[in-house]
């Protein structure tokens, strides 16, 4: 079966599946962009000074990659926003903050315990909000980390220690080894590299074509007798997984659970880095996560208290002019100068590259 | 650009062995960082301090609901480093004194700012960068008490010592004390202990109190701080309302209290919740009421200038606490207040004051240990007693707490007419006396933590 370029037009399932040579190419890729991804950020510590950063700015970076690319397997592919991502990050961040302060020090323990509260918790929430589309889904999920907010600081805050955190927690350590410095940044790097490449994976399996052809027309697809409704929630529990992964590395990293790790900001937060870097693209995402988090620690010190008003003007900046995020930035340059597109631009919503005859437009659906 | 491919050109090639350079250059920093230990730890934080100066942290919120607190705790916090290098302000009245006015054991003062955006999360990150990046040998500064406790922490964890800024709740030198932070605000332990006996004076010894608290740790500690002190006079507490962080809609719990056979009215509120409640209360006719054949009081247990300023005609007459207020006579305020009158313009407020004696104290506690050590002038400043900080009497900062001891004032807001200057705000009905509001260590629990950080 051969693709032409009237199915890519009708919007319909792109259908990698049988752009075999496509496939062939990103398998012939993958190496290349793994080994250059894990390089980059396992220098970090060498390469973040030199920018005005530190040590722990880097760890930090790294701990919201993760996030963000869990963020981006559900939204990027599948194309479900969910607003409430924050019950992941912040209900792992407080299994994790629970195994500390009154079970285990051990990291191993604790990690167990924090995946395992993420899978319950994503379960429950995709069972109830994976039943809508669209906003519905978006408000549903909000609403289900704004509930879990309530309860951290209402009935649960003789557990949780309510408005000011989880305190006196224990320091984690792996067998006697202190998570502190480069240890637990070589740890989240790791996992980092680790989570990339099987999102990369992922991406590139028949299970990425499902969760791309959801996003494309999910009725169309129920319709060829696919149960739409599995690879959904499979999407959703693997991209909770990923939020539950970073709570549990933030208390790890730092042995303090903020109730702002629960809070819609965070939600919020995810998403605009996920918007600045580039939507579906994997390192657009953890892109944006460093630009917001290099701008929210550093380039905050230099501008003083006017630094949110900068920030959300380089946000609406780059959804006016950039729509595709800063990874989009590159796809301009490359046409700029005169070479043809040949990708479909699917971090775009609005917007699509249609091959003619006559060469590449732009177009708005 | 175009580029003919032949080899390395120099340029490119003096770029490069640059880069290698600086890439050389900054790695051996993190293996080595702390290769100088001394004294009994392996490392403190960012001891030893090379070159002439040393850096101070200067950790306030910029943005978020306590703002406008940050903004004038770094105009004090700024005067301060001023004073510490050429002299100036509290120098003149502190004792003991060891600052010379040029700097501390022979630096320069400079500071390196973070905002802590009234979010203990933010708060923790920003003082992580100012010590990782900035080496910061000391921060301090903030409001609230949640962004308090947590750096505290942290500050125990990087073996940095952390002088506190505005911060009421007990939990700060109470159950969360840590040996790297010190706090010199009061608590609401010490508002309770000073106001109780004021409002069973002015208001009779058998009231019966409704509390409005805000739901948050700071807002429990005040109204467990003020129920024990006014059922000690014989007040009955007969409700506690708990009220969202940040709501700006009252009347559904003032109703509540119009029900209750309440007679005071207590706002366990802070910034803009007070503003809000008060308010609202007064618009409800609170203050025109009488129940039990006796007039309803409204009492703010924790009063700031922006509460009083904000509320306006509402606070005329009703009592609080403060930590400090500008009008204080004595040599140390007075000094403190045209230094900052002639910086600024205006004078400064309890949350200025604070940070203000925090940072020289703390340079001043270096100057006396000789070294900037930390464990060295953490013991300095345990159990160390000074005067001339801008109370009337002597002053200790407790070794087994942190927690420093020195008069509080009992005021009530100041009638519009009764006002000399639009910061003219507040009446003190009266100073008490440190011994009164200082409360046995065994009141509340907790553990300060090693010398050494971890």
């Amino acid at each position: 079966m051969s693709t032409t370029s009237d199915d890519r037009s009708a919007g319909g399932i792109a259908a990698p599946a049988g752009d075999r040579g496509g496939i062939l190419e990103v398998f012939k890729r993958e190496p290349v962009a793994l080994a250059a991804f894990t390089i980059v950020i396992f220098s970090m510590p060498l390469w973040i000074p030199v920018l005005g950063g530190y040590e722990g700015l880097a760890t930090l970076i790294v701990i919201w990659g993760i996030f963000v690319l869990g963020f981006d397997i559900l939204l990027g592919f599948t194309g479900y926003l969910s607003f409430g991502h924050a019950a992941f990050f912040g209900g792992a961040a407080y299994v994790t903050g629970f195994m500390y302060r009154d079970v285990s020090d051990n990291v191993i323990v604790a990690f167990v315990a924090s995946q395992v509260g993420t899978l319950i918790l994503a379960v429950v929430i995709g069972l109830l909000a994976m039943r809508r589309t669209g906003i519905y889904f978006s408000i549903l999920t909000l609403a289900f980390a704004e509930m879990l907010f309530a309860a951290a600081l209402s009935i649960f805050a003789p557990l949780t220690g309510g408005y000011d955190g989880m305190t006196r927690l224990q320091e984690p350590n792996l067998f006697g080894v202190k998570m502190d410095g480069l240890t637990i940044f070589y740890i989240a790097a790791a996992m980092l590299a680790i989570g990339y490449a099987m999102a990369l994976r992922l991406r590139n399996s028949p299970f990425g074509v499902m969760l791309r052809a959801i996003k494309e027309n999910p009725m169309r697809l129920e319709y060829t007798g696919i149960n739409v409704w599995r690879y959904k929630m499979a999407a959703f529990i693997i991209s909770a997984h990923y939020a539950g992964v970073a709570g549990f590395l933030m208390v790890t990293y730092e042995p303090y659970v903020a109730t702002k790790f629960l809070h819609w900001s965070t939600s919020g937060e995810v998403v605009i880095m996920s918007v600045i870097g580039g939507v579906g693209t994997l390192v657009g995402p953890i892109i944006g996560a460093g630009f917001v988090l290099y701008f929210q620690n550093v380039v905050q010190a230099v501008i003083g208290e006017q630094w949110r008003l900068i920030l959300g003007l380089v946000f609406v900046f780059v959804v006016a002019f950039l729509p595709g995020g800063f990874v989009d930035l590159a796809r301009m340059v490359w046409k700029a100068t005169g070479n043809r597109l040949r990708a479909r631009r699917h971090n775009v919503p609005d917007m699509e590259l249609t091959e003619t005859k006559y060469g590449t437009e732009e177009r708005l659906r | 650009m175009t580029m003919t491919k032949k080899g390395a050109s120099r340029r490119s090639v003096l770029r490069g062995s640059a880069a290698l350079a600086g890439t050389a250059l900054v790695t051996p920093h993190f293996f080595v960082k702390n290769a100088w230990a001394q004294g009994e730890c392996a490392t403190v934080g960012n001891f030893p301090v090379e070159g002439p100066t040393v850096t101070f942290g200067f950790n306030v919120p910029m943005t978020g609901a306590y703002a406008d607190e940050g903004a004038d705790q770094l105009r004090a916090l700024q005067l301060a480093q001023k004073h510490i290098n050429e002299g100036g302000g509290i120098l003149a009245t502190l004792q003991p004194l060891a600052l010379t006015g040029q700097g501390v054991l022979g630096k320069q003062v400079v500071h390196v700012t973070g905002d802590t955006q009234t979010n203990p999360d933010a708060a923790r990150q920003s003082a992580r960068r100012m010590i990782e990046r900035d080496g910061v040998i000391m921060f301090c500064g903030g409001s609230s008490s949640a962004t308090a406790v947590t750096r505290q922490y942290l500050a125990q964890e990087m073996g940095i010592v952390y002088m506190h800024g505005l911060t009421h709740a007990n939990e700060t030198t109470g159950v969360d004390r840590r040996r790297y932070g010190f706090r010199q605000f009061f608590n609401t332990h010490m508002t309770g202990l000073a106001l109780g006996p004021i409002l069973a004076n002015e208001y009779g010894g058998d009231r019966a109190a409704f509390h409005l608290t805000a739901d948050y740790n700071w807002g429990h500690s005040m109204s467990g701080s003020i129920k024990d002190a006014t059922e000690a006079q014989g007040w009955n507490t007969v409700g506690n309302i708990a009220t969202p962080l940040g709501a700006t809609d009252y009347s559904q719990f003032l109703v509540s209290v119009l029900n209750s056979d309440a007679d005071v009215l207590i706002l366990n509120h802070y910034g803009n919740d007070m503003v809000n409640s008060v308010t609202q209360a007064v618009q409800f006719g609170m203050r025109d009421l009488q129940k039990n054949g006796r007039d309803v009081q409204i009492v703010v247990p924790l009063y700031s200038r922006l509460m009083a300023r904000g509320a306006g005609d509402n606070v005329e007459g009703v009592f609080g606490t403060t930590n400090w207020n500008w009008t204080k006579d004595n040599p140390g305020a007075l000094a403190f207040v045209s230094a900052f009158e002639e910086e600024y313009g205006f004078p400064p407020s309890q949350a200025a004051h604070t940070a203000y004696v925090q940072c020289i104290l703390y340079a001043n506690a270096c100057e006396m240990a000789g070294t900037f050590y930390a464990p060295e002038v953490i013991r300095t400043l345990e159990g160390m007693t000074y005067s001339g900080d801008g109370y009337d009497s002597e002053s200790l900062y407790r070794a087994e707490d942190h927690q420093s001891f020195h008069d509080i004032l009992v005021v009530r807001g100041k009638a519009p007419s009764a006002r000399t200057s639009e910061f003219d705000l507040l009446q003190i009905v009266d100073t008490v006396p440190r011994s009164v509001v200082e409360y046995p260590i065994d009141t509340f629990p907790g553990e300060l933590g090693e010398y050494c950080p971890a």
